[in-house]
């Protein structure tokens, strides 16, 4: 059985204690925290070091900024460096495993106007390689993982598939740095999901979940079953950490999601 | 060499390690709507493959299982019969032989309702496919039932059985019969070295084979044998796959064909209750079915059914594996049951280097430890085995096969058969049926599986 995760600001109540105790009841395993900008993240360590305290379970972060460090702005690009690396010291810090960041979010998509983006595809790499090494070596002295997750063609135009990420990932060769795999993006980017991940199975490092259309696990048409047996054939023993949008009543959304996953085969 | 039973019990981790071994070649060999045999040596859908593969597949996605089944069903032609290929259009020709450009289904198929948009075979393979549909179902009702599945593929599968019992009923005994070797899916079985000997094989030079490309030439047919499947074909082609109006030239009815036409008709009767259907037209047809199935081609000297060649009315008096499929029929007579477990326990069928049953019997005159259907054991007829001994409540016995299948397949690669003598794979590694039932054993717990 794999282990799951809700991100934080799905889980109903005030702190992190009380969403745990949510989580907990509603089948979870652990909670997925979000790290905004601004050393944000970083000003909340009392408080996760007092919800480690209590026993709360929070293995991963993922990132929630509008700049990423693929950003065409040289100073934007620097400021996102500087949180992700405070949010790997931050995870470290209290015992995690990693933090996730794509590539950028927002920024370009060579499907909608203008098509052509102002940065080359060299250019791009460049930005991209020395980025994932920066990060990656500061993963790497604080214990923990950069997980590099691609995102659909709509959301960034530079790592929409695991190939390409695992294509980076070797060039920097750090293995503090893997893959965190979507299953929402993967659905729209890969022919075949269950392959995909088959192919690329040395460099999947985390997995978020959320069905075909950003719903919770069960709401959209995917084939669990295929992309959790994928997941299990190639050992992951990761986090599968929830992270979408809500249909229905949202608090019984949340909690219908880890019996959902048991159910197709986590 | 340490006997069967004396060797330690399967670990968790060793099964663990089996079903993602099995899970990856499933999932390597899925094309996107089926799954290929094997990469290399078959790059198109198989009519049977694809139905044991779907009893497999349905443990590692119900959705592919199902997909798998309807994929190989719209390519069924309006005479109600399934290709035993589909082809990929995306293969070159080369690839595989015979080609698209031999069979030729979507023009010389078109007077008996081949498909015009996708290029299939034009002869048939067993009938597992209902069988398969049923199971399919049992693995995941919820998302069969969201999907319509069983609804869906009812009519096709109803109109495959009435194929087989009107068209190829050529002896007018209720059996189907076979006018091609490929049919029953054992190509080259000694069973059909006296009929194929009254069939004059096209030149070899006429043609070349793909086969050998990945395949070794002593594992695979001889191409004697190549040359006169090749003209059974094209006679019938030639005569546009009509039934009535080929001359067959070869036409057998063989045991294990019409065993699994018996036990899929029986799953047409669970399907139909199931949707709400008279189930009562399909029990009773698999009642008679295995009245005749009895009547026309067991034989008490040989312990065994024997395939009637209707163009002698003889029975072939060769012992092959698919003389004891049947087992797998409920309501056979005890002492038929009885016999045959004598015959699988026998010098002819009990290899002490594996407990998969061989092709053939190993005693026969031509038995042949490598070639193909000549001998070596395979792992979708074991499973059938296995499943006919559960069904008359022979637990141990299927118990030692189910073991032997799980730690031959897992030690083999997954490969496409057994050399019995030794229990060492040959032909094709990350064969699709053999993981798909390697997996399918691993999710059944032998001790409670009397019901399934």
């Amino acid at each position: 059985m794999l282990k799951t995760a809700a991100q934080e600001q799905l889980l109903p109540g005030e702190s992190l204690q009380e969403k745990w105790e949510f989580a907990q009841e509603a089948g979870y395993d652990a909670v997925e925290l979000r790290a905004k900008g601004d050393l944000h993240f970083a000003s909340r360590l009392p408080e996760l070091k007092q919800a480690l305290k209590d026993g709360v379970v929070m293995p991963t972060v993922c990132v929630e900024m509008l700049h990423f460090f693929g950003a065409f702005d040289e100073e934007l690009r620097r400021d996102a460096i500087k949180q992700m690396k405070s949010q790997l010291t931050v995870i470290g810090e209290i015992g995690g495993l990693g933090a996730q960041t794509p590539a950028s979010y927002g920024m370009f998509s060579r499907r909608l106007p203008p098509f052509e983006p102002p940065r080359s595809e060299a250019e791009d790499r460049e930005v991209l390689l020395s980025g994932l090494a920066e990060l990656g070596e500061h993963a790497a002295r604080e214990g923990v993982t950069l997980y590099l997750e691609p995102l659909n063609r709509y959301e960034d135009h530079m790592v929409n598939r695991l190939e390409q990420a695992a294509e980076l990932i070797k060039e920097v060769g750090l293995d503090s740095v893997k893959i965190g795999i979507d299953s929402y993006h993967m659905n729209i980017e890969e022919s075949d999901p269950a392959a995909a991940i088959i192919a690329h199975a040395p460099y999947i490092g985390h997995a978020q979940v959320s069905d075909s259309n950003r719903f919770q696990p069960g709401a959209g048409h995917l084939d669990w079953q295929a992309w959790l047996g994928a997941l299990h054939t190639i050992g992951y023993e990761g986090y599968l950490a929830a992270e979408c949008r809500l249909t229905g009543d949202p608090v019984e959304a949340v909690r219908s999601v880890p019996a959902f996953l048991k159910g197709s085969g986590a | 060499m340490t006997a069967l039973l004396d060797r330690p019990a399967r670990t968790a981790a060793a099964d663990l390690t089996l079903r993602r071994g099995a899970a990856r070649v499933l999932l390597d060999n899925w094309t996107g709507s089926g799954t290929v045999p094997s990469r290399t040596l078959y790059p198109h859908q198989w009519s049977w493959d694809s139905a044991f593969i779907a009893i497999g597949l349905r443990h590692l996605s119900a959705r592919r299982a199902q997909r798998e089944l309807e994929s190989l069903l719209a390519a069924q032609w309006a005479d109600g019969r399934v290709p035993h290929i589909v082809f990929n259009s995306a293969v070159p020709n080369g690839a595989y032989f015979p080609s698209p450009d031999f069979w030729r289904s979507s023009t010389a198929g078109h007077p008996a309702g081949a498909p015009a948009s996708l290029e299939t075979s034009g002869i048939v393979q067993p009938p597992v496919h209902a069988l398969a549909a049923w199971l399919v179902h049992q693995a995941d009702p919820a998302e069969s039932r969201r999907r319509g599945f069983l609804s869906r593929v009812f009519p096709h599968l109803t109109a495959w059985h009435a194929y087989l019992l009107g068209a190829r009923d050529l002896g007018g005994s209720g059996l189907a019969a076979i006018v091609h070797p490929w049919e029953p899916g054992m190509d080259n079985s000694p069973c059909w070295d006296g009929p194929l000997s009254r069939i004059s094989p096209i030149d070899t030079g006429s043609f070349r084979r793909a086969d050998l490309d990945h395949g070794h030439p002593a594992d695979r047919p001889t191409d004697l044998d190549y040359g006169r499947y090749v003209r059974l074909a094209a006679d019938y082609r030639d005569a546009s796959y009509d039934d009535r109006a080929a001359r067959h030239a070869f036409a057998l009815e063989d045991p294990c064909f019409n065993a699994l036409l018996t036990v899929s008709e029986h799953a047409l009767a669970d399907i139909a209750a199931e949707l709400g259907a008279d189930p009562a037209p399909h029990r009773a047809r698999a009642e008679r079915l295995t009245e005749t199935l009895v009547a026309r081609l067991w034989d008490e000297e040989a312990g065994a059914f024997l395939a009637r060649d209707l163009v002698s009315d003889e029975l072939v008096r060769e012992r092959s594996v698919a003389g004891l499929a049947p087992l797998l029929v409920p309501g056979l007579p005890a002492s038929i049951v009885d016999r045959l477990v004598g015959t699988l326990d026998g010098p002819g069928f009990h290899a002490d280097a594996t407990a998969l049953v061989p092709s053939y019997d190993l005693t026969g005159p031509a038995f042949d430890r490598t070639r193909y259907w000549r001998g070596p054991a395979w792992f979708n007829t074991a499973w059938l085995i296995e499943r006919g001994l559960r069904t008359h409540g022979r637990h141990a016995h299927a118990d030692r096969i189910r073991a032997s299948l799980l730690e031959t397949a897992g030690g083999s690669g997954f490969a496409e058969y057994v050399d019995p003598t030794t229990g060492e794979g040959r032909g094709a590694r990350s064969f699709s049926w053999t993981a798909a039932l390697t997996l399918d054993l691993l999710h059944t717990d032998d001790r409670t599986e009397a019901g399934r």
